[in-house]
């Protein structure tokens, strides 16, 4: 690709003024992003008395993780004081499944979509394309009723359930959307070199999926780890996710307030997403670009 | 080795009639080539042949069975592909033994054919590579080895050189010819380049808008055009049409063609040769003559002397394209455009009259109306 700044007679000291005042602005608006994140770190590794005493942007005087023990361990949600500990897992034990689920079930229905055309295929998916428009309130009282008929209100595998149908329109699109590409003589080859449906799914149409799984998994686990409603709608007490867990921890009205428990506690919630985002990032906008231009 | 039998076979998406009855037998070992512009059918008819494509009516049988209702997998059939559809993330071996493997052949005689087949298009050295690290010509080479290690009964071929550059396409199309030679195989082969469709076929069937326009060999195709259409697409450069009048002279019937020769417009009379002097329901009436730019050129008075089928008539220059072997020397007869083949060192300068010959033994005439050969 060509470096269009690099192209002669493109060096006059207005362009030079002009790059100038675009870096101020850059790191203007960096600094901007970047300082929440510096005082919910640094006031996580004060003590109480530091954060009363000193300033909001001081840097704590040394290096204290007493209080994300405290956190994890002991901190009191609502009645319990049994840390953010549980509820951590209670997340890891609803989006683990429910992202592998709804992850391969999209793939699925992204490949009968596209490959094995059927009578009707292209108004099924514009009706599944639907629910991705369908606001998370909308479905809160159908979907109670059912859990309940189904008798899982209240327990992890329920919010498994919830968070699976509703993440189906989006793998379904983002998969679909990915296996147009794929040429049809693919299938063909395969369907008369003796291949039935699994088999040609097994074995050629997820080896080419891994940028568009990377970004499913990662659009999937963000949202479902992240959710809120439907975890305190659906769930009390200790089948509830660290969401909602975290919310209870913060506002509770009993005590002391201990802002730098509250921090830590904030950036534990946090951690996993970020981490996802840290290791499968550029997959993120690989496969989100992927067929937009041919290679 | 098999035979296949196409009969009345009828293709519709909804209310469009893509194929409207195709009649076609071939011969256990023949080499037929689909041959049409893009949107005539002729990959559809391949892809219901191969299984991959539905039959609205009629029937397809290979081996005097018939198989509308056999799946592909079935059918003992090995298609290649225009897009090669190799498996990307397979390697070359993987690729070619991806059949073997779905019909669990142990591993042992599995990797024996891979070899073999491999061998025998020279990619043994490829075995372990990805299709993305190969030429276009290789993952070609690779898709036939594909086809190849099956031994199926029948070989599809679908377009399978059309993405390869000028000179290797000839290069293959060699290798394809040889292959047939030497496994025998009934092959089926679908192409718009009507030189591919000449040099391989042993049988030709024109496809135009659904209907088969001529079946034959590719030499009857060449000389005897079943219609206009057929004689307009093969052949390069395309026969000439000529509009012309049957007229019986001195008892002979023949063609009476405009031109200018000498600064003056007349007519020529061309008499037909004895065998087809038959037609005299249509004297004095319009016909369109056909000849092929090879059997028009300079006149020769000693061929002339021992062929009394060639006819002599002279005719203004106007337009030289010299091709290295030949010069194309356009001609204006009966006002339209008309090429003719001359030996560069017999050429006249642009705007001069030139003398010429025709052979009208391998002329045709056809109808102006039904545009069929007379």
């Amino acid at each position: 690709m060509t470096d269009i700044t690099a192209l002669p007679g493109g060096k006059s000291p207005w362009q030079s003024a002009a790059r100038f005042g675009l870096y101020a602005l850059l790191i203007i608006f960096a600094a901007y992003y970047i300082l929440p994140l510096i005082v919910v770190l640094s006031t996580s590794m004060k003590d109480l008395d530091e954060i009363r005493n000193g300033t909001l942007l001081s840097l704590p005087a040394e290096i204290n993780f007493e209080a994300w023990g405290y956190a994890w361990n002991e901190a009191c949600i609502g009645v319990s004081c049994t840390g953010l500990k549980p509820y951590f897992w209670n997340s890891v034990a609803m989006t683990i499944p429910a992202v592998t689920i709804s992850t391969l079930l999209g793939a699925l229905t992204g490949f009968s979509l596209t490959k094995f055309k059927f009578k009707g295929a292209n108004l099924i998916f514009a009706m599944i394309l639907f629910g991705c428009f369908i606001p998370f309130q909308v479905v809160l009282l159908p979907m109670a009723q059912s859990l309940g008929f189904l008798g899982v209100a209240n327990t992890v595998p329920g919010l498994v359930l919830v968070h699976i149908v509703y993440g189906l329109p989006f793998t379904v699109l983002f998969f679909r959307n990915y296996y147009v590409n794929i040429p049809d003589d693919l299938i063909k080859a395969a369907t008369i070199d003796g291949a039935g449906f699994f088999m040609i799914f097994w074995r050629i149409m997820l080896p080419l999926s891994p940028p568009i799984i990377v970004v499913t998994v990662i659009w999937q686990f963000t949202q479902i780890w992240n959710d809120f409603l439907f975890g305190a709608s659906f769930t009390t007490g200790g089948g509830q996710p660290v969401t909602v867990a975290l919310n209870n921890l913060v506002n509770t009205t009993t005590g002391v307030k201990r802002y730098n428990v509250d921090m830590a506690a904030a950036l534990i919630t946090a951690a996993p997403t970020l981490a996802v985002y840290v290791l499968a990032g550029r997959y993120f906008v690989r496969g989100l670009t992927a067929g937009s231009v041919k290679g | 080795m098999a035979s296949l039998s196409i009969q009345n076979v009828k293709k519709s998406y909804g209310s469009v009639e893509v194929l409207k009855g195709i009649d076609l037998d071939l011969e256990n070992g023949e080499f037929l080539v689909l041959l049409g512009p893009s949107g005539c059918g002729k990959s559809t008819l391949l892809n219901m042949i191969a299984g991959l494509d539905t039959i609205t009516a009629g029937e397809i049988l290979i081996d005097q069975t018939v198989v509308n209702d056999v799946h592909p997998k079935d059918r003992d059939i090995a298609m290649v592909f225009q897009s090669y559809a190799l498996y990307p993330n397979m390697s070359v071996a993987r690729n070619i033994g991806f059949g073997l493997e779905m019909r669990k052949v142990n591993k042992e005689e599995r990797e024996r054919r891979v070899d073999e087949a491999a061998r025998m298009l020279q990619i043994d050295h490829l075995s372990d590579r990805k299709p993305a690290q190969l030429s276009g010509g290789q993952r070609q080479r690779v898709a036939m080895g594909r086809a190849l290690v099956r031994d199926p009964e029948i070989f599809l071929f679908d377009e399978p050189l059309s993405n390869l550059d000028a000179k290797l396409r000839v290069e293959m199309r060699t290798e394809i010819k040889k292959l047939h030679q030497r496994l025998g195989t009934t092959m089926v082969y679908v192409t718009h380049d009507q030189i591919e469709a000449m040099t391989l076929a042993s049988r030709i069937a024109i496809l135009k808008e659904g209907e088969v326009q001529q079946f034959a060999s590719p030499q009857e195709v060449y000389e005897k055009p079943a219609n206009m259409y057929v004689a307009g697409f093969v052949g390069s450069p395309p026969m000439n049409f000529v509009p012309a009048a049957v007229v019986n002279e001195n008892g002979k019937l023949g063609v009476s063609i405009e031109r200018t020769a000498n600064g003056t417009r007349g007519s020529v009379f061309l008499a037909l040769p004895e065998d087809r002097q038959g037609i005299s329901e249509w004297v004095g009436r319009d016909v369109i003559l056909g000849i092929r730019p090879e059997t028009l050129t300079h006149r020769s008075d000693s061929e002339m002397s021992i062929n009394n089928r060639l006819q002599a008539f002279d005719c203004q220059v106007e337009v030289l394209e010299p091709t290295g072997a030949d010069t194309l020397t356009y001609i204006e007869l009966g006002g339209r455009e008309v090429i003719a083949r001359v030996n560069p060192y017999n050429t006249t300068e642009p705007g001069e009259t030139m003398a010429f010959m025709v052979d009208m033994g391998k002329a045709s005439l056809f109808d102006p109306k039904t545009e069929l050969r007379i």
